[in-house]
Parts: C-alpha cells; sequence; structure tokens
C-alpha cells in the first residue's frame, strides 16, 4: 500500500509502474500536508482511514 | 517536420539520423509522440525545426540543442562501449547506459573530451549516498553542483576563475547541462510531473564549476581528477568588503550559511554545508594562520541558530534530529546546522573581489567524489 497526497498521485503511478509494481494499492489524500492545521490533518487522516479499510475489506 | 519513420535530409543536411530512441530520450508519458516512439527520428535541417521537435517531445531544456546523429555520438563515445550501463537512474529506474550519457552530451554541446567528466559525475550521482531519487523529485530547488579538480580539468578547459558559476565559459556550461539534460531524459524528472520541485531553480540549467587550486592556500579539495557531486541550492552569496581578519570573514560566512528558512539543519544527520572561497578571502583567512580545518571547524562552530529562533517557522515539529539535540529547552542555546566539521566542505574559486559563497545542500543527499577515467 501506499499513500500519499493528490499533488504527488502521478508521480506515484510512474513510480510503481517503473518499479514494476502497479497492483500496488494506492491510498490518495488532499494536498498539501505541510502548514496546515490540526482540523485539517484530522480530515486526511479520516479520508486516509477511510480508503485503507476499504483497502482491507472493512466498513 | 516530425517524422518518425525514413530519413529525408534535405541538401547537404546532417541530420539524417539523429540518433535517438524512446528509450534513450524523453518519457513517452509525457511525449507529443507517445504512441509512436521511433529509434531515429528524421527532421529537416533547420535548427528551428529541431528545437521545435525536441521541446514538443520534452527531450531538451528548452534551448537549442546540438542534433544527436549517429556520427556525433559515435564521436563522443570514444570508442567506449554504449550499450555499458552505469546503474539505473530515478525516478523512472532507466538504464544510463553510455550511449544515453552520449547523446544527451551531444545534445548539450559538449567536446567529446567532455565526456570522461560526465561519467564520473553520473557514477558519483548514482551512488547511494547521493540519493538521487531524493534530488531528483523533492520539492526542494537542489541541483547536483559539478566541483572538478585536477589537471583533467584545465586540459578541457573548465573555467574556475572571475565568474565561474557562469556564464560564458563552454566546458562548464555544457557538462553541467548534459548533466541537467540526463536527469530530465535518462531519469525521467520532468518538471511537475517526476521533478516536483515547487519552483526549481536557474542552477537546475546548468551548475559545474573547477577548483582555482593555484589561489588555495590549502591545496585542492580533492587531490587527483575527481569530480565531486553536491545536492546543493544555487550559491548564496557572502559580501565581506571590510574584515581584514579571518573572524570577521568566517562570522560573515557563519551568517550567511544559516537560516530558518535553509533545509540545513533540520535534517541533521544529512545536512552539509560548501564554502566556496573567493582567492581574497581565502588569502585573508589564511593569512592568519588558519588550516582548511580550522576553516571548517569555525563555521562548524558559528554557523548556527538559537533554539528560539528555530521554534519560530521552517520545519519546526517535524524536524529529525538526535536526542541529544532533542533534549535541549533553552531557548538561547545556539544549536549546530550540520553534524560534525566534516560537513563544512572548503574549497576556493573565482576572481579578484571580496565575494565568496555559501551552497547549502538539501539534506537527503550527501557529497560524493568519483575519479575522472580518461
Amino acid at each position: 500500500m501506499l499513500i500519499g497526497t493528490t499533488a504527488f498521485q502521478g508521480l506515484a503511478v510512474s513510480e510503481m509502474a517503473a518499479l514494476g509494481v502497479t497492483g500496488l494499492p494506492l491510498v490518495v489524500v488532499d494536498h498539501p500536508l505541510g502548514g496546515e492545521r490540526p482540523d485539517a490533518i484530522a480530515r486526511r487522516a479520516h479520508q486516509a482511514v477511510e480508503q485503507i479499510m476499504s483497502l482491507i475489506g472493512r466498513t | 517536420m516530425s517524422t518518425p519513420a525514413r530519413p529525408h535530409a534535405k541538401g547537404n543536411a546532417s541530420l539524417d539520423a539523429p540518433h535517438l530512441s524512446s528509450t534513450t530520450l524523453g518519457d513517452p508519458e509525457h511525449t507529443a509522440a507517445a504512441t509512436n516512439n521511433p529509434a531515429t527520428i528524421t527532421l529537416d535541417d533547420d535548427p528551428q525545426a529541431v528545437l521545435a521537435e525536441f521541446c514538443a517531445r520534452q527531450w531538451c531544456d528548452g534551448l537549442p540543442i546540438v542534433p544527436p546523429t549517429e556520427e556525433r555520438v559515435r564521436a563522443m563515445l570514444s570508442g567506449a562501449d554504449r550499450d555499458a550501463s552505469l546503474g539505473a537512474m530515478p525516478p523512472l529506474w532507466r538504464q544510463a547506459t553510455l550511449e544515453k550519457l552520449a547523446v544527451n552530451a551531444v545534445m548539450a554541446g559538449c567536446e567529446p573530451a567532455y565526456f570522461p567528466v560526465i561519467v564520473a559525475a553520473v557514477k558519483a550521482m548514482l551512488d547511494p549516498a547521493f540519493n538521487l531519487y531524493g534530488v531528483q523529485a523533492t520539492t526542494h530547488p537542489v541541483a547536483p553542483l559539478l566541483i572538478v579538480n585536477g589537471r583533467y580539468a584545465q586540459t578541457i578547459g573548465l573555467h574556475s576563475g572571475s565568474g565561474c558559476f557562469g556564464p560564458g565559459f563552454r566546458a562548464n556550461a555544457t557538462i553541467g547541462r548534459a548533466i541537467r539534460l540526463i536527469l530530465l531524459n535518462v531519469g525521467g524528472a520532468w518538471p511537475g510531473h517526476h521533478d516536483m520541485a515547487t519552483q526549481g531553480s536557474p542552477a537546475k540549467y546548468s551548475y559545474c564549476i573547477a577548483e582555482r587550486e593555484d589561489a588555495s592556500p590549502w591545496g585542492p579539495l580533492r587531490d587527483g581528477d575527481v569530480v565531486t557531486v553536491f545536492g546543493g541550492e544555487p550559491p548564496h552569496n557572502v559580501n565581506d568588503h571590510v574584515s581584514t581578519t579571518a573572524g570577521g570573514i568566517l562570522v560573515t560566512i557563519a551568517d550567511t550559511a544559516v537560516s530558518l528558512g535553509s533545509n540545513v539543519g533540520w535534517y541533521f544527520s544529512q545536512s552539509q554545508l560548501l564554502i566556496v572561497l573567493g582567492p581574497e578571502h581565502a588569502q585573508t583567512i589564511a593569512a592568519d594562520g588558519l588550516s582548511r580545518a580550522d576553516v571548517q571547524r569555525f563555521v562548524f562552530e558559528h554557523a548556527r541558530l538559537p533554539l528560539g529562533t528555530l521554534k519560530l517557522g521552517g520545519m519546526w515539529g517535524i524536524h529529525d534530529w538526535p536526542a541529544w539535540m532533542k533534549a535541549i529547552t533553552d531557548d538561547d542555546a545556539q544549536l549546530p546546522q550540520v553534524p560534525s566539521p566534516d560537513d563544512v566542505f572548503v574549497m576556493v574559486a573565482g576572481g579578484p573581489g571580496k565575494h565568496s559563497a555559501v551552497v547549502p545542500n538539501c539534506t537527503f543527499s550527501r557529497a560524493v567524489s568519483r575519479p575522472i577515467t580518461v
């Protein structure tokens, strides 16, 4: 599983292809992370948790 | 103009077989001819047409190139094994074969005599300690600065005197440019896609100097024909027209070397500083009896920021410090920004004048040196 922000999604996809792991699950949260206040970071954490739970088959 | 199949050079055109392949140059994901990348392309013998085509394919840096014909690439290789690879180059992990390096060196305008410097620099960049993936993909404006020592640098005309960071000197300009083209075309670090630099920097066009070994009071940074790659920001100027002592000049240098906005210091273990002393500053420092090691120690001891200042911004809270630094609570404590005096590199370059430069590194890459094999 690879976790990143929207701005780096393209890099992540290219990197997975270059390394031959295109099937790796990708979890994407809103950009940016740096310079954000705690409530905004909490929203991103929830975004990540929801996607991760879905990917591992739990809701 | 863009005919990716058969040659149709006009008149005395020399562009009948530009030696390019989709695996050698460009990223098919982002090229105009993504669905049909041939081993060779054919273009009209027109500089503007060539530039337009290479720009459209994202195979160059936006500046005019020398078309890499088979003949020119062969001359650049000078008999070297074109299929030999120096390793996989990030971020897209394509093989850095000598042929691909030669194609980009031709495009940059290099003479074949420059090629050994390029090969040595690529070997250095592919050393894991340099962390080329980080250098290529980061949001920081880092570029590999090539520092060339030894007699071979003089032989090929690498400039170390007035205005050494540019412009005006073919060897410096084209070797540095070849490195950038290799990073773009072989590594695949296209801005905004795989090179995520927020703003980039002019140093990403070309960044190559030689040392003024004749003006160094302490001998060369590295002995013999050697290339050092340093993952640095563009040079930060150090203007000191008044100091007549080593202490005065070095305080000014130390003050220039650190700031809240620098990467240096936050990722402590790999923070490094390069001090490029102008010859006049170097002579003033040496006249007070300081050795190179003394200069390194001085900068290490004085290029510091108080804890209270570091708490104001920068990367406070997401920094990576050793336990002994995390344990400090006194806001007035002056904290070092590099791990040791050995992480301060001292060299001499430039011409007359009271200026030097500091090049902070990106802090996730360590300087690496490799010998030049001719």
